[in-house]
Formats: C-alpha cells, structure tokens, sequence
C-alpha cells in the first residue's frame, strides 16, 4: 500500500472527485473485511462493519491527518464499528472447545480446525485478539501494528505473546492432532 | 511491511502460527465496493437536496409566522375597534374615566330607626317619661311634629335649651307681646335661631302653630327627650311615636302596678305595638 498514493486520493476525494474514493475501497476493502471477519467471527458482521467503516471514513475524510497512514486512521474506525457489533450481540457462554481430536489431513479435519482456531479467537480479549488479527491477518509490523493501535511495541510484543499463550493452550488438542 | 522476529520463537513458525495460517483469507462480499459507492452517492444526494429542503422550509415557517402575526394584529384590531369583550357598567377604569357609582344626597325618607336604636330607645328613661306624660304624648301626635323632627338641623335647634326657652317665650306671650320683649338679649339671640330653623322647616312652623304642642316642647318630658338627640331622631319615626302611646295606653290600664312593674309592662307592650 503506497501511502503518497493513498494521501493524493485523499485530496482528490477532498476537491470533490468522488469516484476516486473507489480505488480506496478497493484497496482496503479485503484486508479491513478480513480484520472484521476474524475479530467478529461472523461474515454478516464483518460485512455490515466494513462497509460501514468505509462509509464513514468517506464522509469524514476532511478529518484525516495525511500524515499518517490511511490503513492507521480507517483501522480505527473498523474497530468502533466492531464494537459497536460486539456490544450489541447478547450475551453468551464460554466457547466449547470439546472439539474432536482427528488426525490426517482430509478437507473434513481442515475445516474442523479451521473453526476451532476461529473459535479460540473469539476466546481471547479483544486487546489481544486483535494484536494477533493484525499481526496474522495482515502484513503488519509490529512498529506498524504499534502505531495503529497507539501503543508502545513493547505492549503490542507482550500481548502477542499472552494471546499466542492463550490460543496455544485452546487448541492444544489439535496441536496433538496435527 | 517487513515482518519482525517472532517473540517466541525465533524466525521458526510454532504450531499455533501454523494453525493461525490455516485460516483462509476470505473475500470479502462481491458487492461491498458497490454498496459502498453507491450509499456514498445516496448520503450525497441527500446532502445536496438537504439544503434545498431546509431553506424551503425556513422560507415556509417564515411566511406562516408572519400570517399569524398579521392575523393577531388584525384580530387586535377589530377587537379594539368593536369593543371586543364587551365591559360591564363600571369596570371601564383600565381604559377610560372610571364611571363611579354616585349616590343622591341622603334625604329624611332615607334615615330609618334600626331595630337595635328603636330596642336602645324603648329600654331608655327617655321613653318612661314619655309614656307617663300626657302633654308629651299630645304633642307626638302632631303629625307636623313628627315630620319636623326627622329634618336634623330641626333637632339640633330644638336640643337648645335657649330655643326651648324661646320658644316657651313665645307661647307665654302669645296674648302679651309685651312680656317677651322684657327677656333678655339671651333670648333675642335665640329667637333668631328659631325664626331661621322656622324659615327652614314648614312642618315645624305649623307644628308650632299648636299651642299643645310649644307648651309640650318648653314643659313637658319632650323637652328633655329633645336634648338626646336619638331619642329625638327616634320621635321622628311613627313607630316610636306608637310605641311610647302604646305604653302610655298600658300605663292607664296598670295603675294597680308599682311604678317598676309598670315601665316593664309599658316595654311589654310597647314591643307589641312595634310588633
């Protein structure tokens, strides 16, 4: 992602060249509908959140400081749109992992572990969850993952490492398995 | 984008990185990029229209402010004009020249005995006397008499006892001019006062026309009755005068009763005669 190239869009968009926003949205839309699919756990959400965040990003773009990254500024607005969904969901009961410990690798016990690893996502804080959605799901850095999330690398190492803990401890039966 | 080390485990994918690999990246929905377009060209229409619509309705919400101001000033109008409500006598004050309740000059028909004078005026010495002497009661039958007494400048010369006297003067001399012209100058001064009251009240001029009635005013217990001024403005009203002959009529037929059982029998019946 060229960031000169996201600012001159930017200004574009500013003088009144709306289409020129189009080339953001489809530049972002997969890695911000990605983010949203993984920290929601829900493809409708992450739908509905993504298109909102990118909506809103639009229409407050005379808000956004050319400074810095554009993914930096629409990241935050996502996770405010996730939140907003994470809020309004009822709430629920701790995730089952009384998953099946299966071997090989058929399509059946991909699939399998695939929505156990969805699952023990959704069993982490949000705080970690998505230091591990950004840094998995994402070709962010940790400088790039700090900066979006505004906090030290330190703190984005050291909540990486409890998450991966957690997650580790969550599917340790299909680390067995595999 | 360059990725770091691994915290954990240097440059070597662990197996909860391979199993975070695992997870397919997904597409996001074909139409997203359109939905997003086409609800930013929505919002932006509206936005454009917005305007539009609200200076249309300022315009509107001025132009119906305006008419109902007109209307209030013409209903203001028409109501000032036609008198719009409609005041009662008397509670124009607010607006013009208060139209004040004035009321006639009081007049002797107008001055009536209450009933707690006439009871005052019964239970007195006052009416004992009267009801005992005959001149006294002569004299109240003068229906002149009577009316003379309801004029008060009337009763304030007759409370004189220099107009008393002169008028005793005078009916004492009625046949020898000669002895009142021998009174004193106290007496001339006095006659003036009676020959100004007499000028003034017809009925005390022919009141006094009656012999019965001068010798009543100067002897009798009328003269004392004269001085109280209520018991003479209650001689001016019939009911009194009936009440003391009433008594009087009771007196005669009680001649057996000690004089104290007699006034309470003359009040008795002086009640009645009031009844």
């Amino acid at each position: 992602m060229d960031e000169r190239d996201d600012a001159a869009i930017v200004a574009r968009c500013l003088e009144g060249d709306r289409d020129a926003y189009e080339e953001i949205v489809k530049r972002y839309q997969r890695t911000l509908f990605n983010v949203a699919l993984r920290v929601l756990g829900n493809y409708e959400d992450a739908k509905d959140a993504t298109q909102t965040a990118l909506v809103k990003a639009y229409e407050h773009l005379d808000g956004f400081d050319r400074d810095q990254r554009f993914f930096n500024w629409i990241y935050r607005i996502l996770k405010n749109e996730c939140l907003n969904v994470l809020r309004a969901r009822r709430p629920s009961g701790p995730v089952s992992l009384d998953l099946p410990a299966v071997g090989g690798a058929d399509p059946v016990e991909l699939g399998q572990r695939q929505r156990a690893v969805q699952v023990a996502l959704q069993t982490l804080s949000l705080d970690y969850r998505e230091v591990v959605v950004l840094r998995h799901f994402t070709d962010l850095s940790y400088d790039e993952i700090a900066a979006t999330l505004g906090i030290p690398v330190k703190t984005v190492k050291s909540r990486l490492y409890t998450a991966r803990q957690q997650l580790s401890h969550q599917l340790s039966v299909w680390r067995v398995a595999r | 984008m360059t990725k770091s080390t691994e915290p954990w485990r240097d440059g070597i994918p662990d197996e909860v990185t391979e199993m975070l690999r695992d997870l397919p990246e997904v597409d996001p929905p074909p139409a997203l990029a359109d939905n997003v377009m086409s609800t930013i060209v929505c919002r932006a229409r509206i936005e454009t229209m917005s305007p539009t619509l609200m200076t249309k309705g300022r315009t509107m919400a001025k132009k119906v402010l305006w008419s109902v101001a007109a209307a209030a000033a013409v209903a203001l109008v028409v109501m000032r004009v036609f008198g719009y409500p409609p005041v009662q006598d008397g509670t124009e004050a607010t607006i013009g020249a208060a139209q004040r309740y004035q009321a006639p000059q009081i007049s002797s028909a107008d001055v009536k005995l209450e009933d707690a004078q006439l009871q005052a005026f019964l239970q007195s010495d006052v009416f004992r006397q009267l009801a005992s002497d005959k001149v006294a009661q002569e004299a109240l039958k003068n229906n002149d008499f009577r009316r003379a007494l309801a004029d008060a400048s009337v009763r304030v010369a007759l409370s004189s006892p220099d107009v008393v006297a002169a008028i005793a003067a005078t009916a004492a001399t009625a046949g020898a001019p000669q002895a009142l012209e021998a009174n004193n100058a106290r007496l001339d001064a006095a006659k003036v006062k009676l020959d100004a009251v007499l000028a003034s009240s017809e009925a005390l001029r022919v009141a006094l026309a009656s012999p019965l009635v001068a010798q009543a005013i100067a002897n009798s217990a009328l003269r004392v009755a004269l001085v109280n001024s209520d018991a003479a403005f209650a001689l001016s009203q019939q009911v009194a005068v009936n009440a003391v002959l009433a008594a009087a009529t009771a007196n005669l037929n009680a001649t057996a009763v000690s004089s104290q059982a007699t006034a309470g029998g003359a009040t008795n019946a002086a009640g009645s005669a009031v009844r």
